[in-house]
């Protein structure tokens, strides 16, 4: 059988390009991120996200509906105010559920289904530094997330907030509040979230037994445990009475502290900091060996 | 059964999984020695005496446990046979769609009962043990049916609706979430509703919530949300079954036609 | 035994006593090994090491020891030399809800292109691999090989001086497996180097005689395959030979110690030499003398790469 030598020396050179050097940092987030943001915002996992958020819209719609009608509907003798609805929907929906889940479900996930799909690889030999596969999508997830949960607690509170420019002008500086402190909570834990999913095997369950085990726990018991979850932060933060739909709530209002604004705000700051660069060195040490 | 066998196996030479199993075998481990000082010293009986209430207690420590196996063995029983495109290939054997059906839930169920029913009904000989007597059995004879019987409901519910759930995609992962969301979310809408109105009418929403009140009936107790009739709470339970049970069947086939 | 065929030209890979394990599985074993521009196959069954070798080429995969470069730089954690690499991967994975020429784009902008020239450069590695029609289709609707060719074009888009191709007629119909086979040859021509890596054996003859073959984690031989074929002498050689009167031939042949062992096929002759350029030369005499009547075929089934992959594999 005849081989014909195809080595360099023997045809003809086309012009090459000159290859660029690796891109920096920021130049390779940006493009990773531009890669993220439209599979983020239209993949299945949005069609969640807005039914996890349709929900408190939902009960909003409903109120608003039955406040048009019948005016502050009452249960069991108990007149039931937008602003309390609101103030729950912000405790009990946003914050212990919403903000969470979606850290957890995206936070983990930003490396971990590249490396499930096989997909990884791809992003892997290009000529950008790990890290900026890990912040781009990281960026991605906040800006996906942010624009889809935010806008819905606006949503929900012009729903439940009687239409007078005096009741909205008092509360209003609530709401930039929890817009905050919401916004505040999706870059925390999706960044926690990132560490877990880089780094640990089952990241998902391991993110929601934090979430929802060990942050539950925690907040429940007195002492210095509770300063190791986000959500002591976060719930320092929350503007509205704390609810008492539960015993575990109630118990966790007898024993709540609530630490200084600025104390909150710089801790979580040091734990979304600590977190994602952990994440970030991770991504850069670690192998990625894909199931054959 | 090779089905299950199989998974059954897989899961067992998982030594994670086999620590978490242990990890739910802990509230056991605590109860067992309450009942242990209970029994032998009458000072500590007043506090730390077993009561049929404490039999239903139990149920409440496990649940979360019960929530992370359905989770970590459940998400991914149909979702990655879905992946990978062995969904075909099962039923291409001679291998009816029930059979394939059975074998996944009997993987879950047998996990689930590990950590529901055996360490409730060990505690419940435990407890004769120690006692020396057969005096609070006696009293109490509705437990060995209550506990089996509210262990496969609790069972039979997050099995099918773990697995229906699973039959919808192929990410293990969406999955994991979407059950997440049906336990949590559930119950944290009925929070909402129940801190604004102080009333627990709307207890029917939480999934949780259904089986706490229909636990506490089997049990003989006071209903946990006596707004909410217990019979509505039972049919939501069921009702979630019957819907799983038809998801299932509508989802588990050999070939997938899309459109 | 490795066998060894050194060449001049500066190595585009350079292995030195690399080994990569997992755990109590060595998926490659002390490895030294430089490999010459051009095109060479890295050839070797299934769980041989070629993909692991290829992994670590590409900084997928740390080694355990010994150290390995790329053009001429070290790989793990070095993404500046990915400028220069292409690699084509095994795994059939894709972002499937998104459009060829989108998933080529938006990966080539990770090489710092910019949208317009991101867009130009994916329509060209798509005209080449001839996916041009499908390039608005999602990548979930496309064919097996329309999946390995848009792999391949993801490989080329950035233009690199170095390929990797892991198995990239995997899922190929003969058509599409000749027509890849006739682009990595003019890939070649053009200058760059590529390493392609196969089990099928008359894939990688047709488009390299340069390989590597990898068995067990280790380097088997290295270098031209007829020339491989010619060093393993403790093999004996054969030939097929047909002619009108195969009796007669095999007793020419056999009045020679060349000849050390034959038999006989459908009227041909198959005989095994330890000399084959002594054996060769008889029986050019003998073809051109007709003394053993007229011989109208001989070939070697031997100087193949089957031949010598099966007796190094053994």
């Amino acid at each position: 059988m005849a081989h014909e030598n195809t080595g360099v020396s023997g045809g003809q050179q086309t012009e090459r390009a000159q290859p660029q050097g690796a891109a920096s940092l920021s130049t390779g987030v940006m493009r990773v991120f531009d890669l993220s943001l439209g599979q983020m915002l239209w993949s299945r996992r949005t069609v969640f996200m807005a039914l996890v958020v349709a929900a408190p819209m939902a009960l909003a719609l409903l109120y608003r509906i039955l406040h048009a009608s019948f005016g502050d509907p009452e249960v069991n003798g108990q007149a039931v105010r937008g602003t309390t609805l609101f103030g729950m929907t912000i405790w009990l929906l946003y914050l212990r559920f919403i903000v969470p889940i979606l850290g957890v479900f995206y936070g983990t996930s930003l490396i971990a289904d590249e490396v499930d799909d096989k997909t990884i690889t791809y992003l892997f030999v290009r000529p950008i530094p790990r890290r900026s596969v890990l912040l781009g999508k990281y960026l991605a997830y906040v800006v996906s997330t942010v624009c889809v949960v935010l806008p819905s607690v606006m949503v929900v509170y012009f729903l439940t907030t009687p239409f007078d420019l005096r009741i909205i002008a008092q509360s209003f500086p609530a709401l930039a509040k929890d817009l905050g402190l919401l916004g505040a909570g999706l870059v925390v834990y999706g960044a926690v979230f990132a560490f877990v999913g880089t780094r640990l095997g089952h990241p998902l369950v391991l993110g929601l037994v934090f979430a929802f085990g060990w942050e539950q726990f925690a907040l429940f018991v007195p002492g210095y445990l509770r300063r190791f979850t986000v959500m002591y932060y976060l719930q320092a933060l929350v503007p509205h009475a704390m609810p008492q739909d539960s015993a575990m709530s109630v118990l966790q209002s007898v024993f709540r502290e609530v630490p200084s604004a600025l104390q909150c705000i710089g801790w979580l700051a040091a734990i979304w900091a600590v977190f994602l660069i952990l994440a970030a060195v991770t991504i850069e040490r670690r192998e990625y060996v894909l199931e054959q | 059964m090779i089905i299950a066998s199989a998974g059954i196996r897989s899961m067992i030479g998982k030594r994670k999984f086999l620590g978490l199993l242990l990890l739910a075998w802990l509230p056991f481990l605590i109860e067992a020695i309450r009942f242990y000082f209970a029994a032998n010293y009458p000072q500590a009986a007043m506090i730390l005496g077993a009561t049929r209430e404490s039999y239903r207690e139990f149920f409440n420590y496990q649940a979360f446990f019960v929530f992370l196996i359905t989770i970590w063995v459940g998400s991914g029983l149909i979702a990655n046979d879905k992946r990978a495109n062995a969904l075909q290939i099962y039923l291409s054997k001679p291998l009816t769609r029930a059979e394939y059906v059975a074998g996944k839930l009997s993987i879950l169920i047998v996990f689930l009962l590990l950590v529901t029913w055996l360490p409730a009904m060990l505690l419940l000989v435990l407890h004769m043990l120690f006692q020396g007597n057969l005096d609070f059995i006696r009293a109490n004879l509705l437990l060995f049916p209550a506990i089996t019987l509210y262990s496969f409901l609790q069972v039979l519910l997050a099995a099918f609706t773990m697995l229906a759930l699973s039959s919808l995609s192929n990410s293990s992962r969406f999955v994991a979430i979407l059950y997440t969301g049906a336990i949590f979310f559930t119950d944290a809408v009925y929070g909402v509703l129940y801190a604004v109105t102080g009333n627990t009418s709307f207890s029917w929403i939480s999934l949780s919530g259904n089986l706490r009140q229909v636990g506490n009936i089997i049990f003989r107790m006071k209903p946990v949300y006596p707004d909410t009739p217990w019979l509505l709470s039972l049919a939501v339970v069921v009702g979630m079954i019957v819907v799983s049970t038809v998801i299932l069947d509508r989802r588990v086939r050999g070939v997938e036609v899309v459109s | 035994m490795t066998v060894t065929i050194a060449t001049d030209a500066r190595p585009i890979v350079q292995a030195d006593h690399l080994s990569k394990w997992y755990g109590q599985v060595i998926g490659v074993n002390d490895i030294t090994v430089a490999v010459p521009p051009g095109v060479t196959g890295l050839l070797g069954p299934n769980g041989a090491g070629k993909s692991t070798f290829m992994k670590l080429m590409t900084g997928q995969l740390k080694p355990s020891k010994g150290a390995i470069c790329v053009l001429g730089e070290p790989v793990w954690r070095n993404p500046r030399i990915f400028g220069r690499v292409g690699l084509c991967p095994d795994q059939d994975a894709f972002y499937e809800r998104m459009t060829g020429a989108d998933w080529l784009a938006a990966l080539v902008r990770l090489n710092g292109y910019d949208e317009k020239r991101a867009k130009d450069a994916a329509h060209r590695a798509l005209e080449t691999v001839d996916l041009l029609e499908a390039a608005g289709r999602k990548i979930g609707s496309y064919s097996k090989g329309m999946r390995q060719r848009v792999k391949l074009a993801q490989a080329i888009v950035h233009d690199p001086e170095l390929l990797i191709l892991d198995e990239p007629l995997a899922g190929m119909d003969p058509i599409g497996r000749r027509r890849t086979i006739r682009l990595i040859r003019e890939w070649a021509r053009e200058g760059r180097s590529i390493l392609v890596s196969s089990h099928i054996l008359h894939e990688i003859e047709a488009m390299t005689s340069s390989i590597l073959l990898i068995n067990n984690g280790r380097i088997l031989a290295e270098g031209d395959v007829h020339q491989i074929r010619e060093l393993i002498d403790e093999h004996p050689h054969t030939v097929y030979v047909k002619g009108e009167d195969p009796r007669r031939l095999a007793r020419a042949f056999l009045a020679e110690d060349d000849v050390i062992g034959l038999k006989f096929e459908d009227q041909a002759v198959v005989v095994q030499t330890s000399r084959p350029d002594a054996f060769y030369a008889r029986l050019t005499e003998l073809a051109a003398s007709a003394e053993a009547g007229a011989v109208s075929e001989v070939t070697s089934p031997d100087d193949n790469l089957q031949a010598v992959f099966q007796y190094l594999v053994k």
